[in-house]
């Protein structure tokens, strides 16, 4: 590295500025001021830059790189996927040894039972099916509703499953974390919060506490939630960016 | 603030786990019922389901307490403390 250094200039200077980037390129005050590209733009920068740096002192030494695709399967991904298969494993047995075994009573097919779920995964789709409160009774049909609170249900999956496969459209992804987009990190926690609040609603026959509260907040908890988390995100942006710029112009002092 | 964040919640994980088996026997008459491990404690008298009500309630406070504290109180804390000790060096 010391051979065949691009930079010429031998003195090894203490504010970093030799070896980082040719003082051409780094960014006097004002241009920094100016500097109103996104913040995405601005960490691709960031992570572009110290890549190629990387490379570039790669190159400049003898240090002979192999072509490594990908860890070995043994040990690294073997062992990895042994803890989590024996905690799944262990947790299974656990739960199986200690709860209380509950054996009900013979099923009776020719009626049916007074809780009916599906698997806990599915509770979000079959919660959409108890929406009867929000499906309206039109004036112009004389009170009567236009369709079936089950076809109204059946529909509101067209709704759910059409807004997330909307969503890539309506934003690429690129930010890298998400301070950087704080609109659409509020989006993506507001449908967590909707995932998991509809679920609780699909099993209202085994909720503790007033069902009437527990259908308004399936619906504001979600909104409640989108709200802080934009603030809490938007709050964060700035020391974020405050966090970036140092380390950016730590590597490359202004001249 | 990393550790932090595994402490609390492990203890709120494992913890919360052991309270949960022990309020299926303890607080449990039906799974079907809305009142599921919330019922009031149905002891049956003998030293160890006194022993296990004991530990059910136990594990339920260390459960919220210890996310509380290695959550908030911990974190909390620490950024008072920064922000004193930055006040006194201005």
């Amino acid at each position: 590295m010391t051979e065949n250094e691009p930079n010429t200039d031998d003195d090894v200077r203490s504010d970093g500025s030799g070896i980082v980037a040719p003082d051409d390129e780094t960014p006097t005050w004002r241009e920094r001021k100016e500097r109103t590209v996104g913040l995405s733009r601005l960490t691709y920068e960031y992570f572009e830059r110290s890549r190629r740096e990387d490379q570039d002192m790669r190159q400049a030494s003898d240090y002979v790189e192999r072509d490594v695709l990908a860890f070995p399967t043994w040990p690294h991904e073997v062992i990895r996927n042994l803890a989590i298969a024996s905690f799944f494993t262990g947790m299974m047995l656990f739960l199986s040894a200690t709860l209380p075994p509950h054996i009900g009573p013979p099923a009776n097919p020719s009626s049916t039972p007074a809780i009916i779920l599906p698997d806990w995964y599915l509770y979000w789709s079959f919660g959409l099916l108890k929406l009867g409160p929000l499906n309206p009774e039109l004036a112009v049909l004389g009170g009567s509703k236009l369709m079936a609170d089950r076809t109204y249900g059946v529909l509101a999956n067209g709704v759910v499953v059409g807004f997330i496969a909307m969503v890539p459209f309506l934003n690429k992804g690129s930010a890298r974390r998400p301070v950087e987009q704080p609109f659409w990190a509020a989006v993506g926690i507001a449908g967590v919060i909707f995932a998991f609040t509809i679920s609780v609603l699909a099993i209202k026959n085994l909720f503790p506490g007033n069902i009437h509260l527990l259908f308004d907040l399936t619906f504001l908890a979600p909104i409640v939630g989108g709200f802080v988390t934009y603030a809490v995100l938007k709050t964060m942006r700035e020391g974020y960016m405050y966090d970036l710029n140092k380390r950016y112009y730590r590597l490359r002092p202004p001249k | 603030m990393a550790d932090e964040f595994i402490k609390g919640l492990g203890i709120v994980t494992a913890a919360g786990l052991g309270w949960l088996v022990l309020a299926g026997w303890y607080r449990t008459s039906s799974f079907e019922s809305s009142r599921q491990l919330i019922e009031s404690a149905s002891s049956g008298g003998s030293l160890f389901d006194a022993m296990g009500i004991a530990l059910m309630d136990g594990l339920l406070y260390f459960a919220l307490i210890g996310m509380l504290t290695f959550w908030v109180l911990i974190p909390a804390g620490r950024q008072a403390r920064s922000a004193i000790r930055d006040r006194r060096s201005q």
